[in-house]
């Protein structure tokens, strides 16, 4: 890993522009409990393994949720999401390591942890021939107390309150995944997981339930929220951690995980005074072409700086957008198939080509490749820069 | 079932002479109390064991079809709670059956043939109250009978997630272990497997009762279900939830 480049000056990684920002100054480097400062930590997950034969589904891995936190769980298929989630719940049993709920390990204390915890594994399962009232009355009842005043609350809570009187076999993909958030909240447990709420969901079920979750935040719920969409993790988390392999990836405030690229695309009415313009301001480096947009690295300093300098000149600027107006999801890709690197599977070269954000992720401090083979075009090849 | 014990013996031209047909299908003609006997004792040899098979294996197997095992899994209940509570409900299907039976036998021959005091297999007469004594003995030990297949079935679901599997299986095994009973090769695991006292029962009626065989009887049951229970109880506590 010698060739990293430097991140933008103006901008070093580990910037906390979450709503936690003043968790990210120790969070960036230090391992993810002292995250919590002093907050304490409700999950957690300690050296957490679980072998399947050969396959290592879950490899040594460990978390820590704070109290308040949104945390995603980011991961794409088959990078042992679940079976993580299936071994916090005690569902199955670790190869080593153990998980941790309000001071209850599991599987040890499996009992008395899932008094804290609330949540479902892939999808919620409710006996379709009875109402989502009975159901949660059932299901509450074991191990724990529902009051009809509480089973009311939290099917408003998730907004199916005039249902709660249907089957649930009548109920939507969407109402289900609800009505699965309304029975984790029902003992009002310390931290819930969610697993992948909003898989197999139409455009607005999906917003749906990303803003129960938002709102569920808000309010100071623990949520543990496991997706494989990284838009999805940033528009209602606040920390986050990648995994892929059943290894941690990268960690840290969610403000931190978007690639960070200061690259920004103008248009004038000159665009040929304007690419001296910006190559005298900011060198040949950092000036270059996209489909008649002038692609400028100017950082967020250079951007005003360039836009003055334009309009001083008499060059009419029509915009000035984000180069990087996508990326997300690709950036996700690059991020986990980077850390696949040693199994051998390898993206088109054309793609790879295309570089170069590579700063941010590789030399960040925080993320940690696996010993992984990370060249900067690999890791960054998605960033349309 | 008892209902058409008695429609086929009160409409049959042809009534079995005494000591003829299953145990004690003879004797309901002269005395109606013997419908729930000869009912649940011709049930016992297969159908109830069916139903205790299915009864067995539904509960848990069936929440691990439905994918609802999960979420009772994510809740704080033990495993032994969860386990032992669905071979507490396999009981209460298999009772409520056999009470249907013994409640619908006792009114369908009270009506048809009458109540009178018991003949005893020993030729002595006993009262109709002492009478019903020995018919609910008769009852749970076949109830008891029926517990080895029950967690003989739970046992299989603990094997697998599909309830329809272990239903089969505990069954197949319960027909295989009655066939082999049938042979005289076989005699010598004859003592040790619960099907081979499925008469046992009918020590009950005879006075005074005889109790050896009935001990034996209960002795092999309590082992077979203990030894059943605790091998579920091994496998269910640490099997893998996964749906």
């Amino acid at each position: 890993m010698a060739d990293h480049k430097q991140p933008p000056a103006s901008t070093p990684p580990g910037v906390c522009r979450g709503r936690l920002a003043e968790e990210s100054a120790g969070g960036a480097d230090s391992p993810a409990p002292r995250a919590c400062d002093d907050r304490p930590v409700v999950l957690s997950t300690h050296g957490l393994t679980k072998r399947f034969g050969k396959l290592v589904a879950v490899d040594h891995l460990d978390l820590a949720v704070c109290r308040g936190d949104v945390f995603g769980f980011l991961g794409p298929n088959g990078a042992g999401k679940t079976t993580t989630i299936r071994m916090i719940f005690g569902l199955i049993f670790p190869t080593s390591g153990y998980a941790e709920v309000a001071g209850h390990r599991v599987p040890g204390e499996r009992v008395a942890a899932l008094r804290h915890l609330g949540g479902f594994v892939e999808v919620p399962a409710f006996y379709p021939n009875m109402s989502a009232r009975r159901n949660l009355r059932l299901i509450g009842s074991a191990g724990g107390d529902a009051s009809e005043g509480r089973i009311t609350e939290v099917l408003d809570t998730v907004g199916l309150l005039t249902r709660g009187d249907s089957r649930v076999g009548g109920y939507s993909h969407g109402m289900k995944q609800r009505l699965g958030i309304a029975n984790a909240l029902l003992n009002s447990p310390d931290v819930i997981i969610l697993d992948e709420p909003t898989s197999g969901l139409d455009p607005q079920g999906m917003k749906d339930v990303r803003e129960l979750v938002r709102e569920l935040g808000k309010v100071g719920t623990t949520v543990f929220l496991s997706s494989h969409l990284l838009h999805e993790i940033e528009q209602v988390c606040n920390r986050a951690v990648i995994i892929n392999r059943g290894r941690t990836v990268v960690e840290g405030p969610v403000a931190t995980l978007r690639p960070r690229d200061e690259a920004v695309k103008v248009m004038t009415g000159d665009q040929q005074k304007a690419f001296e313009t910006a190559r005298a301001l900011f060198g040949a480096q950092g000036v270059s072409w996209d489909e008649g947009y002038l692609v400028v690295r100017a950082g967020d300093e250079g951007v005003p700086e360039l836009v003055r300098r334009l309009v001083a000149d008499g060059v009419a600027v029509r915009a000035v957008v984000p180069a990087v107006e996508q990326g997300l999801e690709e950036f996700f890709l690059g991020l986990t198939q980077s850390s696949d690197a040693d199994g051998g599977r390898g993206e088109p070269a054309g793609r790879r080509a295309r570089q170069p954000c590579a700063a941010w992720a590789a030399s960040s401090s925080r993320s940690s490749f696996n010993g992984a083979p990370t060249s900067a075009g690999r890791v960054c090849w998605p960033c349309r820069c | 079932m008892p209902l058409l014990i008695v429609l086929a013996l009160d409409l049959s031209s042809s009534k079995p002479a005494p000591g003829e047909g299953p145990p004690f299908f003879a004797a309901i003609i002269n005395n109606g109390i013997f419908v729930p006997v000869a009912a649940i004792g011709a049930l016992s040899f297969f159908l109830l064991p069916l139903v205790a098979a299915m009864a067995g294996a539904f509960p848990l197997a069936g929440e691990a079809e439905m994918g609802t095992m999960k979420t009772w899994m994510s809740r704080p209940v033990g495993r032994a709670g969860v386990l032992f509570s669905k071979w507490g409900v396999a009981i209460l299907y298999v009772v409520v059956g056999m009470a249907l039976v013994g409640i619908g036998g006792l009114l369908a021959g009270w009506l048809v043939f009458g109540i009178h005091p018991l003949a005893t297999l020993s030729g002595t007469t006993i009262g109709i109250g002492a009478g019903l004594e020995r018919i609910v003995l008769a009852n749970l030990l076949i109830l008891i009978a029926l517990l080895c297949t029950i967690s003989l079935a739970l046992f299989v679901s603990t094997l697998t997630d599909s309830s329809l599997t272990a239903a089969i299986s505990a069954m197949v095994l319960f027909v295989v272990l009655t066939i082999l009973n049938g042979f005289s090769y076989f005699d010598f695991m004859k003592p040790y497997t619960f099907t081979s006292y499925n008469l046992a029962f009918t020590n009950l009626f005879r006075e005074p009762i005889y109790w050896q065989p009935i001990r034996n009887a209960l002795l092999v049951y309590g082992v077979t279900v203990a030894g059943l229970l605790a091998v579920s109880w091994l496998i269910f506590r640490r099997k893998d939830i996964l749906t």
